[in-house]
């Protein structure tokens, strides 16, 4: 297990370094300067070329790229094009809004969809079965922006039970200001989570291992939660671990449209503000809580399932 | 459709000013501080804006974003007055002289202190904050124009002086970003040498300081405790930034905002419709948007074509499509209320299409490759350009439309990013303005080719009377030079100017903003209850 925990680690930073290149190339082939954009309209050509300069974009790209690696090694993300602040502070400033809308959309609906999965699974074919399934496709197709258009139409602005905008002051408020953003980007996840949980568990409940339980005379209860269920969920285990990535792309949106604050809001202004050092060094932070998801949860699965473990 | 009603200003001439100036200064100066504008207490009020702030070294500042906020925190010697006419008022000086063409007089107010304990506004401090413009090379030294120094006479006097006259002055440096005074003492203790402090303010002078940045959520100001002027209307302002509007329109009708400004395409539905409690305003904008040609690109060298493009475009159209019928026509880069604005323009706004077939012949027929038109890729421009194209093909000239995100659109005619310039035909555009004609024509000038001049016109008299307008006391004379200056681009064929758009608002029935004629937010003004 220890072997391929490190096995995992050392490719999840090649995959990090590899993005962040591939990024940094992307970056300088789109057309834009961060020093006109810094300088503003006024600045004298001059100017703007010791700018250039001072931001070291006069050197061949992998020199750049070298540069970022190696100030990385020392822990430093390089500053703010426009306000001069550390990259690194605005970054771990504006992720942790992220990942608590991230992290609370996961939990929600992982729990309903399990459950929803879970009863489907074990009520199929019933009405309910089919009910849960439509609103399960239904949910999925909606994407996380419309819902969070929608969202704050109808509960903030016509029902006026909840705010539109921001994070929110204090936990309390915080609490009320992170329920539709949850909403809005979970939701899908509920039909995804349900789907997959269901199929999985169908599956799992044929098996010789659940029959033999049932032989045994064990209940039903303790059948399905700790021999169907258990085996059941590391799909959706896998399914959340990787859909991490997705979560963080719908929050980009989710955060614009909610005014709120997060790393996903500040990538987008900073790549039309040109604004590279904070591009690279929010994507290379996100980057790596992306690899890191996927890590624990095949580390999870591994550890739910010993036979993960065997194949290694 | 938007209000139209905006400034009948005259060109502002040194005696107009001072007039004003000095019948505002002695009512201000008479009125027993008890009995001026009574404050509310315990209220927040809490606003939009389009960006967040990135700069609040007033010496360095970049956008109109970070002086919303600048206004609130430090003092200026003069400021612009609240309403629907241009207009200035004193602030921070408690006289102020144009003694001569290059020397102007100010006495401060005695009593304005900063916080922190950096004492008294002096001469000094305000010798410093201009002076430090200059010294730093700041991008945005061009406010100051011909500054040479400024000399200090006492302790709450000096004199500006300027190696030439600089009628900018009076309308876009001392009441705006770059007229701000700060502290010499707190300035020179956070820096090394007097230069740019970016986002951490040593010391405040104004009636609000800044409690709070957080980047990305808001900008918190609160009552600033050493203020000794007249009280601020609120106990604390919340900017929040929202770079799309619509959602400041949602987060208002959600009752998350006492004030924003909305959409023009929204404009319509408020007025018919108003959220509860509301006022909706219209402000005109200062704002031009206009489709240039690239004169040095090989398909736009005839003359007869560029000008059958220009009278092939209809305006109203265009502006029925991208703003909903709620922007009107313009004549040219200066909007009314302003020196200069021309009430027609050579080409009629509506465009004749006779006019543009018989110069299509006269260029001997439409290009056979399609021209392209190049246009930033929010939805306002991509219908703008869809218009344009539609109006175009009606003559039987064909385009193809690019649509670019604003990093690289911004960077489309420079020289510095390469060639991309060259390929650049017609592009759609939209630049921002401050209210003095300078400020317009300064980007169309000969220098300016292949920086921000990406139609890459030059002509030799528009230079000419670019510089000598600077310096024009008459103020009927230089609003002339302007007519005349945005006559010859038009004579080139390669502008058809468009519109200046528009600034609606709304607000909470009971509060009392305070804008500027071109619908900006003077928050330090802002008043009544929330």
């Amino acid at each position: 297990m220890l072997y391929y925990a490190g096995q995992r680690l050392v490719l999840s930073v090649v995959i990090v370094m590899v993005a962040v290149s591939i990024l940094t190339l992307m970056m300088h082939v789109v057309p834009g300067d961060p020093a006109v954009m810094i300088l503003g309209p006024r600045a004298t050509p001059e100017l703007i070329e010791q700018t250039r300069v001072a931001m070291g974009l006069d050197k061949p790209l992998p020199i750049q790229l070298l540069t970022f690696f190696g100030n990385i090694l020392r822990g430093d993300l390089g500053q703010d094009v426009f306000t001069g602040r550390p990259v690194s502070r605005i970054v771990f400033e504006q992720l942790p809004y992220t990942l608590i809308l991230i992290s609370v959309s996961i939990l929600w609906s992982a729990a309903l969809g399990i459950l929803l999965g879970a009863y489907s699974a074990l009520r199929r074919n019933t009405w309910l079965d089919t009910l849960t399934g439509i609103l399960s496709v239904g949910t999925i197709s909606i994407p996380a922006f419309v819902m969070a258009l929608y969202a704050v139409l109808i509960f903030a602005v016509w029902l006026g039970w909840l705010p539109a905008i921001g994070a929110g002051r204090g936990f309390w408020d915080g609490i009320s200001h992170l329920i539709l953003p949850a909403f809005a980007i979970g939701v899908a996840w509920v039909g995804y989570v349900a789907r997959i949980v269901r199929a999985s568990m169908l599956e799992v409940m044929g098996e010789p291992h659940v029959r033999m339980a049932r032989a045994f005379g064990l209940p039903e209860r303790r059948i399905t939660r700790s021999h169907i269920l258990k085996i059941a969920v590391q799909p959706a285990v896998t399914l959340l671990g990787t859909g991490v990535a997705h979560l963080f792309s719908a929050a980009v949106f989710v955060e614009v449209i909610f005014a709120r604050p997060g790393i996903g809001a500040l990538i987008v202004s900073a790549v039309n503000e040109r604004n590279y050092p904070i591009v690279l060094g929010a994507v290379l932070v996100t980057t790596g809580i992306i690899v890191l998801a996927t890590l624990i949860s095949d580390l999870v699965v591994a550890w739910l399932d010993p036979r993960q473990r065997e194949g290694m | 459709m938007t209000d139209r009603k905006t400034s009948t200003l005259p060109p502002l001439g040194r005696r107009a000013f001072l007039q004003g100036a000095a019948a505002t200064g002695l009512a201000a100066a008479t009125m027993p501080l008890g009995s001026r504008i009574w404050a509310q207490t315990g209220q927040e009020l809490r606003v939009s804006s389009y960006a967040d702030i990135d700069a609040l070294d007033p010496g360095f500042y970049q956008n109109g974003y970070n002086v919303d906020v600048m206004n609130c925190i430090y003092s200026k010697l003069v400021r612009y007055v609240p309403g629907r006419e241009w207009d200035w008022e004193l602030e921070a000086a408690e006289e102020i002289e144009q003694v001569d063409d290059t020397h102007i007089r100010f006495k401060l107010k005695e009593g304005l202190m900063f916080t922190g304990g950096y004492g008294e506004m002096t001469a000094e401090d305000v010798k410093f904050s201009f002076e430090r413009v200059l010294e730093h090379d700041s991008p945005v030294k061009s406010d100051w124009g011909p500054l040479d120094h400024v000399e200090v006479t006492g302790k709450y006097e000096g004199v500006i002086v300027l190696n030439e006259p600089f009628q900018p002055l009076w309308t876009i440096t001392l009441p705006y970003g770059t007229g701000h005074i700060v502290s010499k003492k707190a300035v020179m203790e956070a820096t090394e040498n007097g230069g740019d402090f970016g986002m951490e303010p040593p010391a405040f002078s104004g009636p609000y300081i800044l409690e709070e940045w957080k980047p990305n959520q808001y900008v918190h100001l609160v009552r600033n405790p050493d203020w000794k002027g007249e009280e601020p209307g609120f106990d604390e302002i919340r900017i929040i930034p929202m770079d799309d509007t619509k959602t400041a329109e949602r987060a208002y009708e959600a009752g998350d905002l006492d004030y924003t400004e909305i959409t023009l395409s929204s404009l319509s539905q408020y007025r018919d419709n108003p959220p509860a409690d509301t006022v909706i305003e219209e402000y005109p904008s200062l704002y031009y948007v206009w489709l240039g040609m690239n004169l040095d690109n090989p398909a736009l060298q005839d003359e007869n074509l560029r000008k059958a493009i220009q009278y092939a475009i209809n305006d109203e159209q265009i502006l029925d499509a991208a703003y909903f019928g709620e922007a009107k026509p313009s004549t040219g880069l200066i909007a009314p209320g302003l020196p200069g604005h021309r009430e027609e323009p050579i080409v009629p706004v509506n465009g004749d299409l006779e006019k543009a077939r018989e110069y299509l012949e006269k260029a001997g027929g439409a290009p056979s490759e399609p021209l392209t038109i190049d246009a930033l890729n929010a939805t306002v421009w991509k219908t703008m350009a869809e218009v344009i194209q539609a109006q175009l093909a009606q003559v039987g000239i064909q385009t193809q439309i690019n649509v670019q995100d604003s990093g690289s659109f911004w960077t489309l005619g420079m020289e510095s990013e390469g060639d991309r310039w060259k390929d650049m035909q017609l592009v759609l555009n939209r630049f921002s303005m401050l209210p003095d004609p300078y400020y317009a024509t300064s980007w169309f000038v000969s220098d300016q080719v292949g920086i921000w001049n990406w139609e890459r016109f030059s002509n030799e008299e528009f230079d000419k009377l670019h510089q000598e307008a600077l310096a024009e006391t008459d103020g009927e004379k230089r609003a002339e030079m302007y007519r005349r200056m945005q006559d010859i681009m038009e004579e080139t064929g390669a502008y058809k100017f468009i519109t200046h758009e528009g600034t609606p608002v709304m607000y909470r029935e009971g509060l009392e903003p305070a804008l500027r004629p071109d619908g900006r937010p003077l928050y330090i003004d802002f008043k009544g209850t929330v």
